[in-house]
């Protein structure tokens, strides 16, 4: 510490605002902490400023845009010229980001949380620093919830420059829509922004260095979306190593060998999507003994406790899926603990969401998974071709799939690939948390014509296979 | 169909009784194979034993909270298919059974020695069903929920579930009815002062090693006549013998107390009072003298009171002992002990002497009938060939059971102890 410095007392200190810090700061405040949030940038973290909320709203502007240009396909013809004015298109996305920044603001003043700004680092295991642009101050607390979130992972060999080597923050700030793009990784990432720009107007590559798409995904999901992509001209390019790249000013060359041979792709922007990597390291964690694990994600037990007492840590820095919603349930664990709750991370499905074209969400076991898991399970589609809402809406492709044990007709898992998918999952999430069977689902009223239905006639017809 | 004798099997190393903790079946239900029967306490955990056959229960031979004997019939089954020769299926069905949950048990308790998780599970399929709301009403109510016996359907855990457990509602034996009584009793005495009461109290079911080490203590109190003697112990040789020989300890990494040379003097004196070193057996009306020491060493954890035993003591040197004192107490405080480790002591010692307590009254490990109390050692005012002096003192706290062992011995055998290690140069008269 340096001489003169009076540390400022606090109770509870979270480092991070965003869907992890943010939650987890109310949450112990209405508990009757009190709490000091600090941050390095705006409110919100990745989800809001640069990850979830402006991809969506990008993703969105390209959904539209698409549509008006099949809107012929029902009827309807658009005489004059659509064009899309990429200047437009980011303030609207940046006045969306800046409503729900505003409102994590008003939530934190609401709950009389007081927001600090500034680079964080731990000088004890009862205090840190936190230094902004022209002060230091040296804060000394009872708890401290870490929930620093991720960064995208940097190739050594194809480094951020920010301007034609992009990483997904630069992504969803262009100001003109690329004439070509070359995305390196076909993750969720690299697959969203990717589809975006091709539906708004971009020549796009995919660039996987694996040998298929969403690695990881249940490639019956993935093979619907594989499909989409075809159908608008995103090209992917699978087993695809990339060697290294070059911004030459006005364009950026990437050299990948695909199938042992050198090949190179020229384009005006590179998006490097190849993964993400927990902001542990810089925060003098090692200092203080808080234990990470080999991919330096801060170890936790099941009350978000890390190896050092009255240290906590949520979300994605704390490893696990990286999804801003498990950071917030994390969050509220974290702060009841901290409040003298018995609370504990106990969930029985963690939804997970795509939002490719089209949409991919699936929670609980897939087949293949509750059969490693020891059950028998049974498993039954429904198409959304046969359902009335989806071919209403002109988006039928993809299923809605019910996963159950054989024996009991416990509901294991749902994995749909289709229109809304990512709002469709929140009821398959549910019954699983609820313990439900398949026949709960079957037996469940579903207004008619939505796309929910098809959850329920998977489950029909999953409840007829058991009973034959 | 076949009636089966269902016999308990062997749940651990040695283990010959365990608590019935939770019967999840009754006469009349039907019962798949390999699904969880009963759920059984031993002395370090909760072990969930499956059915060993598929068929209808026809009696069920033991109630919940009662103690069952291994290899006693604890229910009859009415098997479908044929069981046809009964002792030849018991050592084919009963070996896999039992040993699946003893080697569950053990990586639970490695894996997570920090929460009592003490549930088994047998196999993937036994998922806990209940609600979030009904988990986080468990999680509030400190209940293991996967210990909750399911009256939903299809296995369903409700919130009562939950809150029966809690209020240990289910059990049944003698011995339950009577806390039942205590609670009911100081439940109505809670109510009478209630608006008396300003601050906050916390629930917590008692159970596993706890409620373990409750139940020995009183076992131990209601069967043995305790009766303990206290005496001071000059240490000035003691002190300087372990001074001298920390230096040597060290080379070998060894980490010297005064514990040891305190056991090699009460073996020494016990070979010479040899009721000390004894049992009653209750049942048949027989002392039982013991010609072997194995030593109980009483150990705090976390967790509570764990007693484990360094088996022939006596033919053990004080090096070695030291070794093994050292790793059964770091073993101890990790639960990572064996079962077999923690019992079939004939002596116990207690050494409170690092809490800086002097003297007390050890409670016996029953059916033990003698413990011998270490307290502190300290400086203190003595006289001395004739003048007062500071010396150091240790002061030791002797129980025995006046069943068997009268006053009189108990002094002598204290005396003896004591002056060993006044003068633990005896010691090596006494090594074998």
């Amino acid at each position: 510490m340096v001489v003169g410095d009076l540390a400022q007392e606090v109770d509870v200190l979270v480092i991070g605002a965003g869907p992890g810090g943010y939650v987890a700061a109310a949450r112990a405040a209405q508990l009757g902490r009190s709490v000091t949030i600090v941050d390095k940038d705006e409110l919100g973290g990745v989800c809001l400023n640069r990850g979830c909320i402006p991809s969506k709203a990008i993703i969105t502007a390209g959904e539209r845009f698409a549509q008006m240009k099949e809107a012929e396909e029902i009827g309807l013809e658009v005489t004059g010229e659509v064009a899309v004015n990429m200047q437009k298109l980011m303030d609207w996305k940046n006045s969306v980001v800046k409503k729900l920044t505003g409102g994590v603001g008003q939530l934190m003043k609401g709950n009389k949380v007081e927001v600090v700004t500034g680079d964080v680092f731990f000088n004890a295991k009862d205090a840190v620093r936190v230094v902004s642009e022209n002060a230091s101050q040296t804060y000394k607390y009872q708890d401290i919830i870490i929930a620093t979130g991720s960064r995208p992972f940097e190739l050594k060999i194809l480094p951020f420059d920010g301007k034609r080597i992009l990483s997904s923050t630069e992504a969803l700030n262009l100001q003109e829509v690329p004439k070509k793009l070359v995305v390196v990784g076909g993750g969720y990432i690299g697959l969203e922004l990717g589809t975006a720009y091709a539906k708004l107007g971009a020549e796009v590559t995919i660039l996987e260095g694996t040998k298929s798409l969403l690695p990881g995904t249940d490639d019956k999901l993935t093979r619907i979306v594989s499909r989409k992509l075809k159908k608008i001209g995103v090209e992917v390019i699978t087993d695809a190593m990339v060697q290294g790249g070059e911004n030459k000013g006005e364009e950026v060359v990437v050299k990948a060998t695909v199938n042992g041979e050198e090949k190179e792709f020229t384009a005006d922007y590179c998006l490097v999507a190849v993964g993400r990597k927990p902001n542990t390291d810089e925060i003098g964690l090692e200092q203080i003994g808080v234990e990470l694990d080999d991919r330096g994600f801060i170890k936790i037990d099941d009350q978000c406790r890390t190896s050092v007492e009255h240290i906590y840590a949520i979300g994605d820095c704390a490893g696990g899926a990286l999804l801003a919603h498990k950071a917030s349930y994390e969050g509220k664990v974290a702060a009841e603990v901290i409040a003298g709750q018995k609370s504990a991370i106990d969930y029985q499905a963690m939804p997970f969401v795509i939002f490719s074209d089209p949409e991919i969400a699936y929670t609980g076991l897939t087949e293949a998974q509750a059969k490693e898991e020891g059950y028998n399970p049974v498993a039954t589609r429904y198409s959304f071709q046969a359902n009335g809402r989806a071919l209403s809406m002109n988006q039928s492709e993809g299923f809605a799939q019910v996963v159950a044990d054989k024996e009991t007709g416990l509901l294991l898992g749902v994995q749909i690939v289709g229109p809304e998918a990512s709002s469709l999952i929140a009821e398959a999430a549910f019954a699983i948390e609820m313990g439900a069977l398949a026949e709960d689902l079957s037996l469940t009223i579903h207004a008619h014509p939505t796309l929910p239905e098809t959850i329920m006639e998977a489950a029909d017809s999953l409840v007829l296979r058991l009973n034959k | 169909m076949a009636a089966y004798q269902f016999k308990l099997p062997d749940v651990g190393e040695g283990i010959h009784e365990g608590e019935i903790v939770k019967l999840f079946v009754k006469a009349g239900d039907k019962i798949e194979e390999f699904a969880p029967f009963a759920e059984i306490q031993t002395d370090k955990a909760v072990v969930e034993i499956p059915s060993p056959v598929t068929g209808t229960v026809k009696e069920v031979k033991v109630e919940e909270g009662e103690i069952a004997i291994v290899h006693s019939v604890i229910a009859v089954i009415d098997a479908e298919g044929d069981v046809a020769d009964q002792e030849e299926d018991q050592t084919t069905t009963e070996e896999p059974a039992s040993a699946e949950p003893v080697k569950e048990e053990k990586t639970e308790a490695k894996e997570d020695n920090k929460t009592a998780k003490t549930e088994t599970t047998s196999n993937k399929k036994q998922k806990v069903l209940a609600m979030p709301s009904t988990r986080k009403l468990a999680r509030e109510l400190g209940v293991v929920i996967t210990q909750v016996t399911a009256t939903g359907e299809h296995g369903r855990i409700t919130a009562d579930d939950v809150k029966k457990f809690a209020e240990g509602g289910s059990t049944k034996s003698a011995e339950a009815d009577e806390v039942k009584l205590l609670t009911e009793k100081t439940s109505s005495a809670d109510v009478a002062v209630e608006h008396e009461i300003t601050g906050t109290e916390e629930r917590l079911p008692l159970r596993g090693i706890r409620r373990t080490i409750a139940k020995r203590m009183i076992e131990s109190k209601r069967t043995a006549a305790h009766v303990t003697i206290m005496d001071e112990v000059d240490a000035t040789e003691l002190v300087a013998i372990r001074k001298w020989a920390k230096p040597v300890a060290l080379e070998r990494n060894t980490k010297l107390t005064y514990l040891p040379f305190i056991m090699k003097a009460v073996i020494a004196a016990l070979r010479q009072f040899p009721t000390l070193n004894a049992s009653i057996d209750d049942e048949k009306q027989e002392i039982v003298l013991k010609n072997y020491y194995h030593i109980g060493m009483a150990t705090a954890t976390d967790k509570g009171l764990m007693v484990p035993v360094l088996r022939d003591a006596d033919r053990k040197s004080i090096f070695d002992l030291a070794d093994e004192i050292t790793d059964k107490a770091v073993r101890g405080r990790d639960m990572k002990l064996e079962a077999s480790e923690l019992k079939g002591s004939t002596f116990t010692i207690s050494n409170i002497g690092g809490y800086g307590a002097q003297f007390f009254t050890p409670i016996l490990n029953h059916p033990e009938v003698a413990i011998l109390g270490v307290g502190t050692i300290k400086e203190k005012p003595v006289v001395y060939e004739g003048e007062i002096v500071a010396r150091p003192q240790l002061f030791l706290s002797l129980t025995v059971d006046h069943r068997l062992v009268d006053g009189d011995v108990a002094a002598l055998f204290l005396s003896q102890v004591k002056r060993l290690i006044e003068s633990p140069n005896l010691l090596m008269m006494e090594m074998r």
